[in-house]
Protein backbone atom coordinates (compact mmCIF):
# COMPACT_ATOMS: atom_id res chain seq x y z
CA UNK A 1 0.00 0.00 0.00
CA UNK A 2 1.37 3.77 -0.81
CA UNK A 3 2.56 6.00 2.15
CA UNK A 4 -0.06 8.42 3.15
CA UNK A 5 2.35 11.29 2.10
CA UNK A 6 2.59 9.48 -1.74
CA UNK A 7 -1.37 9.34 -2.00
CA UNK A 8 -2.69 11.74 -4.74
CA UNK A 9 -5.27 13.76 -2.98
CA UNK A 10 -6.58 16.59 -5.05
CA UNK A 11 -7.06 20.01 -2.97
CA UNK A 12 -10.52 20.52 -5.13
CA UNK A 13 -12.55 17.74 -3.90
CA UNK A 14 -14.26 16.49 -0.89
CA UNK A 15 -13.57 13.39 0.95
CA UNK A 16 -15.81 10.59 2.77
CA UNK A 17 -14.77 8.71 5.74
CA UNK A 18 -15.43 5.64 3.21
CA UNK A 19 -13.02 7.35 0.49
CA UNK A 20 -15.48 8.50 -1.48
CA UNK A 21 -14.41 12.05 -3.33
CA UNK A 22 -17.33 14.47 -4.27
CA UNK A 23 -16.78 17.71 -6.09
CA UNK A 24 -19.10 20.37 -7.70
CA UNK A 25 -19.53 21.36 -11.47
CA UNK A 26 -22.34 23.81 -11.95
CA UNK A 27 -25.44 21.77 -11.21
CA UNK A 28 -23.98 17.70 -10.87
CA UNK A 29 -22.04 16.32 -8.19
CA UNK A 30 -19.36 14.03 -9.82
CA UNK A 31 -18.24 11.02 -7.28
CA UNK A 32 -15.93 8.72 -7.35
CA UNK A 33 -13.39 6.80 -4.92
CA UNK A 34 -9.99 8.61 -3.91
CA UNK A 35 -6.68 7.66 -4.42
CA UNK A 36 -6.32 5.41 -0.80
CA UNK A 37 -9.31 3.48 -1.71
CA UNK A 38 -8.37 2.46 -5.33
CA UNK A 39 -4.40 1.45 -3.84
CA UNK A 40 -5.84 -0.58 -1.25
CA UNK A 41 -8.36 -2.07 -3.03
CA UNK A 42 -5.92 -3.89 -5.57
CA UNK A 43 -6.57 -4.59 -9.48
CA UNK A 44 -10.43 -3.41 -9.65
CA UNK A 45 -12.21 -6.00 -12.37
CA UNK A 46 -15.62 -4.69 -12.13
CA UNK A 47 -17.56 -1.68 -10.99
CA UNK A 48 -21.11 -2.57 -10.43
CA UNK A 49 -23.19 0.98 -10.98
CA UNK A 50 -26.57 2.54 -10.38
CA UNK A 51 -28.93 3.37 -13.03
CA UNK A 52 -29.76 7.04 -14.52
CA UNK A 53 -32.88 8.22 -12.44
CA UNK A 54 -31.95 6.18 -9.25
CA UNK A 55 -32.71 8.11 -6.58
CA UNK A 56 -29.96 8.06 -3.28
CA UNK A 57 -29.86 9.75 0.53
CA UNK A 58 -26.15 10.73 1.24
CA UNK A 59 -25.02 7.38 3.14
CA UNK A 60 -26.98 4.95 0.67
CA UNK A 61 -25.31 1.74 -1.26
CA UNK A 62 -25.25 3.11 -4.62
CA UNK A 63 -22.63 0.45 -6.28
CA UNK A 64 -20.07 -2.00 -5.44
CA UNK A 65 -16.28 -2.11 -6.71
CA UNK A 66 -14.97 -5.77 -7.45
CA UNK A 67 -11.12 -6.33 -7.32
CA UNK A 68 -9.25 -9.28 -5.86
CA UNK A 69 -11.66 -11.50 -5.26
CA UNK A 70 -13.37 -8.94 -2.74
CA UNK A 71 -16.44 -6.82 -3.77
CA UNK A 72 -16.37 -3.46 -1.92
CA UNK A 73 -19.62 -1.59 -1.68
CA UNK A 74 -19.90 2.62 -1.99
CA UNK A 75 -21.21 5.34 -0.51
CA UNK A 76 -23.14 7.88 -1.55
CA UNK A 77 -21.53 11.66 -0.74
CA UNK A 78 -24.74 13.51 -1.01
CA UNK A 79 -28.88 13.03 -1.33
CA UNK A 80 -29.75 13.17 -4.79
CA UNK A 81 -31.07 11.80 -8.58
CA UNK A 82 -27.98 9.83 -10.49
CA UNK A 83 -27.80 11.78 -13.90
CA UNK A 84 -24.61 10.13 -15.84
CA UNK A 85 -23.15 7.08 -15.20
CA UNK A 86 -19.19 6.42 -16.13
CA UNK A 87 -20.02 3.58 -19.33
CA UNK A 88 -16.45 3.51 -19.99
CA UNK A 89 -16.38 1.56 -16.36
CA UNK A 90 -18.06 -1.28 -17.82
CA UNK A 91 -15.28 -2.46 -20.08
CA UNK A 92 -12.41 -0.98 -18.64
CA UNK A 93 -12.78 -0.43 -14.67
CA UNK A 94 -9.42 -0.52 -14.82
CA UNK A 95 -10.09 3.73 -15.51
CA UNK A 96 -10.49 3.23 -11.57
CA UNK A 97 -7.25 2.33 -10.72
CA UNK A 98 -5.61 4.58 -13.29
CA UNK A 99 -7.48 7.47 -12.79
CA UNK A 100 -9.71 7.58 -10.01
CA UNK A 101 -10.21 12.10 -10.00
CA UNK A 102 -10.65 11.62 -14.03
CA UNK A 103 -11.40 9.10 -16.49
CA UNK A 104 -12.21 6.89 -13.42
CA UNK A 105 -15.14 8.95 -11.81
CA UNK A 106 -18.52 6.65 -11.24
CA UNK A 107 -21.44 8.82 -11.20
CA UNK A 108 -22.82 12.27 -11.63
CA UNK A 109 -25.68 13.72 -9.34
CA UNK A 110 -28.02 16.12 -9.62
CA UNK A 111 -27.87 17.05 -5.93
CA UNK A 112 -31.10 17.78 -3.36
CA UNK A 113 -29.21 20.21 -1.58
CA UNK A 114 -25.77 20.83 -2.20
CA UNK A 115 -24.75 22.08 1.08
CA UNK A 116 -24.56 18.61 2.03
CA UNK A 117 -21.08 19.28 0.57
CA UNK A 118 -20.23 21.19 3.28
CA UNK A 119 -20.25 18.02 5.77
CA UNK A 120 -17.50 16.26 3.83
CA UNK A 121 -13.70 16.70 4.63
CA UNK A 122 -11.21 18.38 3.03
CA UNK A 123 -7.93 17.28 2.48
CA UNK A 124 -6.94 18.09 5.51
CA UNK A 125 -9.12 16.40 7.52
CA UNK A 126 -8.88 13.51 5.25
CA UNK A 127 -5.05 13.26 6.10
CA UNK A 128 -6.12 13.92 10.06
CA UNK A 129 -8.95 10.87 9.40
CA UNK A 130 -6.18 8.31 7.62
CA UNK A 131 -3.40 9.06 10.30
CA UNK A 132 -5.60 9.06 13.56
CA UNK B 1 3.42 -13.00 35.38
CA UNK B 2 3.82 -14.04 31.55
CA UNK B 3 7.18 -13.71 29.92
CA UNK B 4 6.12 -11.22 27.47
CA UNK B 5 3.00 -9.03 27.25
CA UNK B 6 0.79 -9.06 24.21
CA UNK B 7 0.75 -5.98 23.06
CA UNK B 8 -0.97 -6.35 19.70
CA UNK B 9 -4.21 -3.53 19.78
CA UNK B 10 -5.68 -6.05 16.87
CA UNK B 11 -7.92 -9.01 18.71
CA UNK B 12 -10.35 -10.99 17.46
CA UNK B 13 -12.99 -13.98 18.83
CA UNK B 14 -12.66 -17.33 17.44
CA UNK B 15 -15.65 -19.18 17.01
CA UNK B 16 -15.74 -22.93 15.92
CA UNK B 17 -19.74 -23.65 14.13
CA UNK B 18 -19.31 -26.86 13.88
CA UNK B 19 -21.02 -28.48 10.74
CA UNK B 20 -23.53 -25.68 9.37
CA UNK B 21 -25.81 -25.25 6.52
CA UNK B 22 -24.51 -22.35 4.53
CA UNK B 23 -27.86 -20.03 4.95
CA UNK B 24 -27.46 -20.13 8.87
CA UNK B 25 -23.83 -19.01 8.90
CA UNK B 26 -24.15 -16.15 6.56
CA UNK B 27 -27.31 -15.12 8.94
CA UNK B 28 -24.70 -15.30 11.57
CA UNK B 29 -22.49 -13.47 9.67
CA UNK B 30 -24.39 -10.86 8.78
CA UNK B 31 -25.58 -10.19 12.40
CA UNK B 32 -22.40 -10.13 13.41
CA UNK B 33 -21.83 -6.95 10.74
CA UNK B 34 -24.24 -5.33 11.18
CA UNK B 35 -23.93 -4.96 15.15
CA UNK B 36 -20.21 -4.31 14.08
CA UNK B 37 -21.78 -1.40 11.89
CA UNK B 38 -23.93 -0.30 14.50
CA UNK B 39 -21.39 -0.52 17.02
CA UNK B 40 -23.05 -3.14 19.66
CA UNK B 41 -20.52 -5.18 19.41
CA UNK B 42 -16.76 -3.87 18.91
CA UNK B 43 -14.48 -7.23 18.60
CA UNK B 44 -13.52 -8.69 15.50
CA UNK B 45 -14.94 -12.15 15.35
CA UNK B 46 -13.67 -15.24 13.19
CA UNK B 47 -15.95 -18.22 12.46
CA UNK B 48 -15.28 -21.22 11.11
CA UNK B 49 -17.39 -23.95 10.12
CA UNK B 50 -17.86 -26.79 7.61
CA UNK B 51 -20.89 -26.93 5.53
CA UNK B 52 -23.45 -29.66 4.04
CA UNK B 53 -22.96 -29.96 0.38
CA UNK B 54 -23.85 -26.64 -1.55
CA UNK B 55 -23.14 -24.31 -4.33
CA UNK B 56 -22.46 -20.71 -3.85
CA UNK B 57 -22.32 -18.08 -6.61
CA UNK B 58 -20.39 -14.89 -6.55
CA UNK B 59 -21.87 -11.47 -7.00
CA UNK B 60 -21.68 -11.48 -10.15
CA UNK B 61 -22.93 -15.22 -10.31
CA UNK B 62 -21.50 -17.98 -12.21
CA UNK B 63 -24.25 -20.44 -13.05
CA UNK B 64 -22.97 -20.73 -16.38
CA UNK B 65 -20.20 -22.46 -14.94
CA UNK B 66 -22.39 -25.27 -13.68
CA UNK B 67 -21.62 -27.92 -15.54
CA UNK B 68 -24.35 -30.48 -14.77
CA UNK B 69 -28.48 -29.72 -14.99
CA UNK B 70 -30.20 -28.48 -12.17
CA UNK B 71 -31.95 -31.58 -11.95
CA UNK B 72 -28.70 -33.43 -11.54
CA UNK B 73 -28.25 -31.60 -8.30
CA UNK B 74 -31.72 -31.77 -7.13
CA UNK B 75 -31.51 -35.52 -7.76
CA UNK B 76 -28.15 -35.45 -5.41
CA UNK B 77 -29.80 -32.70 -3.08
CA UNK B 78 -27.26 -29.95 -3.51
CA UNK B 79 -28.42 -27.00 -3.69
CA UNK B 80 -27.05 -23.59 -5.20
CA UNK B 81 -27.13 -20.63 -3.44
CA UNK B 82 -26.58 -16.79 -4.82
CA UNK B 83 -24.09 -14.77 -2.82
CA UNK B 84 -22.27 -11.00 -2.72
CA UNK B 85 -18.74 -11.94 -1.65
CA UNK B 86 -16.29 -11.35 -4.76
CA UNK B 87 -15.14 -14.31 -7.38
CA UNK B 88 -17.64 -17.32 -9.07
CA UNK B 89 -19.25 -20.61 -8.51
CA UNK B 90 -17.32 -22.78 -5.71
CA UNK B 91 -18.57 -25.84 -3.74
CA UNK B 92 -18.60 -26.23 -0.48
CA UNK B 93 -18.99 -29.77 1.93
CA UNK B 94 -17.95 -31.71 4.81
CA UNK B 95 -14.13 -31.72 5.11
CA UNK B 96 -13.96 -28.37 3.76
CA UNK B 97 -12.68 -26.22 6.32
CA UNK B 98 -14.11 -22.58 5.82
CA UNK B 99 -13.23 -19.65 7.50
CA UNK B 100 -15.27 -16.50 7.83
CA UNK B 101 -13.63 -13.14 9.72
CA UNK B 102 -16.15 -10.28 10.42
CA UNK B 103 -12.60 -7.82 10.34
CA UNK B 104 -13.07 -3.62 10.58
CA UNK B 105 -10.51 -3.70 8.03
CA UNK B 106 -10.93 0.09 8.26
CA UNK B 107 -10.44 0.53 11.53
CA UNK B 108 -7.27 -1.82 11.52
CA UNK B 109 -5.45 -0.18 8.69
CA UNK B 110 -5.58 -3.11 6.44
CA UNK B 111 -5.91 -2.85 3.07
CA UNK B 112 -8.21 -5.11 1.12
CA UNK B 113 -5.79 -6.22 -1.64
CA UNK B 114 -3.29 -7.15 2.02
CA UNK B 115 -6.56 -8.63 3.23
CA UNK B 116 -6.84 -10.87 0.51
CA UNK B 117 -3.32 -11.77 0.25
CA UNK B 118 -2.76 -12.52 4.39
CA UNK B 119 -5.77 -15.00 3.47
CA UNK B 120 -4.21 -16.70 1.04
CA UNK B 121 -0.64 -17.00 3.48
CA UNK B 122 -2.76 -18.80 6.07
CA UNK B 123 -4.04 -21.18 3.55
CA UNK B 124 -0.26 -21.65 2.34
CA UNK B 125 1.16 -22.07 5.68
CA UNK B 126 -1.38 -24.33 6.67
CA UNK B 127 -0.41 -26.59 3.77
CA UNK B 128 3.00 -26.43 4.65
CA UNK B 129 2.24 -27.64 8.33
CA UNK B 130 1.68 -31.08 6.13
CA UNK B 131 4.80 -30.59 4.29
CA UNK B 132 2.41 -29.82 1.21
CA UNK B 133 4.17 -27.22 -1.14
CA UNK B 134 1.34 -24.59 -1.56
CA UNK B 135 1.73 -21.24 -3.24
CA UNK B 136 -0.61 -18.99 -5.08
CA UNK B 137 -0.86 -19.15 -8.99
CA UNK B 138 -0.99 -16.80 -12.10
CA UNK B 139 -4.11 -18.19 -13.35
CA UNK B 140 -6.37 -17.10 -10.31
CA UNK B 141 -6.67 -16.13 -6.61
CA UNK B 142 -6.46 -18.76 -3.89
CA UNK B 143 -3.75 -20.80 -3.24
CA UNK B 144 -2.66 -23.78 -5.49
CA UNK B 145 -0.67 -26.91 -5.33
CA UNK B 146 1.63 -27.62 -8.77
CA UNK B 147 -1.85 -26.98 -11.03
CA UNK B 148 -4.55 -28.02 -8.32
CA UNK B 149 -6.45 -25.75 -6.17
CA UNK B 150 -6.76 -26.51 -2.47
CA UNK B 151 -7.78 -22.84 -1.02
CA UNK B 152 -10.47 -20.28 -2.72
CA UNK B 153 -10.77 -17.01 -1.61
CA UNK B 154 -13.88 -14.85 -1.88
CA UNK B 155 -14.99 -11.49 0.41
CA UNK B 156 -17.09 -8.41 0.80
CA UNK B 157 -17.04 -5.38 2.08
CA UNK B 158 -18.98 -3.16 3.72
CA UNK B 159 -18.52 0.24 5.95
CA UNK B 160 -15.13 -1.05 5.83
CA UNK B 161 -15.69 -4.42 7.44
CA UNK B 162 -14.97 -8.10 5.71
CA UNK B 163 -17.29 -11.12 5.51
CA UNK B 164 -17.75 -14.03 3.77
CA UNK B 165 -13.59 -15.55 3.86
CA UNK B 166 -11.72 -18.70 2.51
CA UNK B 167 -12.28 -22.09 1.73
CA UNK B 168 -9.59 -25.07 1.99
CA UNK B 169 -10.12 -28.62 1.26
CA UNK B 170 -9.00 -30.89 3.89
CA UNK B 171 -10.57 -34.45 3.17
CA UNK B 172 -13.93 -33.60 1.35
CA UNK B 173 -14.95 -35.28 -1.74
CA UNK B 174 -13.88 -33.91 -4.18
CA UNK B 175 -16.05 -35.09 -6.99
CA UNK B 176 -18.71 -32.58 -6.67
CA UNK B 177 -15.84 -30.11 -7.42
CA UNK B 178 -16.08 -31.70 -11.54
CA UNK B 179 -20.11 -30.72 -11.77
CA UNK B 180 -18.94 -26.93 -12.26
CA UNK B 181 -15.75 -24.70 -13.57
CA UNK B 182 -14.70 -24.09 -10.38
CA UNK B 183 -14.15 -19.89 -9.85
CA UNK B 184 -15.08 -20.10 -14.09
CA UNK B 185 -12.00 -21.32 -14.14
CA UNK B 186 -12.28 -24.71 -17.69
CA UNK B 187 -9.39 -27.24 -16.55
CA UNK B 188 -8.66 -27.20 -13.08
CA UNK B 189 -8.71 -29.78 -10.84
CA UNK B 190 -9.31 -29.47 -7.67
CA UNK B 191 -6.49 -31.33 -4.98
CA UNK B 192 -7.17 -31.43 -0.72
CA UNK B 193 -4.67 -32.20 2.26
CA UNK B 194 -5.62 -35.64 2.35
CA UNK B 195 -5.22 -35.82 -1.26
CA UNK B 196 -1.41 -34.83 -1.55
CA UNK B 197 -0.35 -36.21 1.72
CA UNK B 198 -1.57 -39.77 0.18
CA UNK B 199 0.54 -38.21 -2.94
CA UNK B 200 3.42 -37.44 -1.50
CA UNK B 201 3.31 -40.96 0.87
CA UNK B 202 4.48 -38.96 3.96
CA UNK B 203 3.57 -40.02 7.37
CA UNK B 204 0.75 -37.87 8.22
CA UNK B 205 -2.73 -39.60 9.27
CA UNK B 206 -5.93 -38.02 8.66
CA UNK B 207 -7.62 -40.93 9.03
CA UNK B 208 -9.58 -39.70 12.53
CA UNK B 209 -12.51 -36.86 10.68
CA UNK B 210 -12.55 -34.92 14.19
CA UNK B 211 -8.42 -34.72 14.85
CA UNK B 212 -7.70 -33.84 11.56
CA UNK B 213 -10.46 -31.03 11.49
CA UNK B 214 -9.24 -29.82 14.84
CA UNK B 215 -6.15 -29.21 13.62
CA UNK B 216 -6.96 -27.45 10.81
CA UNK B 217 -8.63 -25.10 13.27
CA UNK B 218 -5.72 -25.05 15.80
CA UNK B 219 -3.38 -24.35 12.10
CA UNK B 220 -5.75 -21.38 11.25
CA UNK B 221 -6.05 -19.69 14.61
CA UNK B 222 -2.04 -19.93 14.89
CA UNK B 223 -1.59 -18.61 11.24
CA UNK B 224 -4.32 -15.74 11.13
CA UNK B 225 -2.76 -14.44 14.40
CA UNK B 226 0.76 -14.27 13.03
CA UNK B 227 -0.20 -13.09 9.02
CA UNK B 228 -2.64 -10.28 10.65
CA UNK B 229 -1.08 -9.88 13.83
CA UNK B 230 -4.02 -10.27 15.86
CA UNK B 231 -4.39 -11.67 19.38
CA UNK B 232 -7.18 -14.58 19.25
CA UNK B 233 -10.00 -15.04 22.17
CA UNK B 234 -11.19 -19.04 21.76
CA UNK B 235 -14.73 -18.92 22.76
CA UNK B 236 -16.58 -22.22 23.13
CA UNK B 237 -17.46 -24.15 20.77
CA UNK B 238 -20.97 -23.84 19.34
CA UNK B 239 -21.72 -27.03 19.13
CA UNK B 240 -20.54 -29.91 21.19
CA UNK B 241 -21.58 -33.02 19.25
CA UNK B 242 -18.92 -33.93 16.66
CA UNK B 243 -18.70 -33.48 13.35
CA UNK B 244 -19.27 -36.94 12.79
CA UNK B 245 -22.54 -36.84 14.42
CA UNK B 246 -23.86 -34.21 12.97
CA UNK B 247 -22.70 -35.30 9.47
CA UNK B 248 -24.70 -38.17 9.89
CA UNK B 249 -27.50 -36.29 11.04
CA UNK B 250 -27.64 -34.21 8.19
Amino acid sequence: MKEINDLNLPDDVKYTKDHEWAKQDSDTVTVGINDYAQDQLGEIVFVELPEVGDAFSEGDEFGSVESVKAVSEMYIPISGEIVQINEALEDAPELVNESCYDNGWIIKVKPDDVSELDNLMDKAAYLDMLKG
Amino acid sequence: MPERLNLSKRSAVFMDLGLLEYGKALDIQIQTLHSKINKSVKEDWIFFVEHPPVFTLGKRGGEENLVVSRDFLTAKNVGIVQTDRGGNITYHGPGQAVMYPIVDLGKNKIGVKDFVHGLEEIMKLTAMDFNIDADRNQRNHGIWVRNSKIGSVGISIKKGISFHGLAMNINPDLEPFSWINPCGLTNVSMTSIEKEIKLSANNYDLSDYDLAMERIKNAFVKHFSSVFNYSIIRNNDYSKKTKKQQAVVA
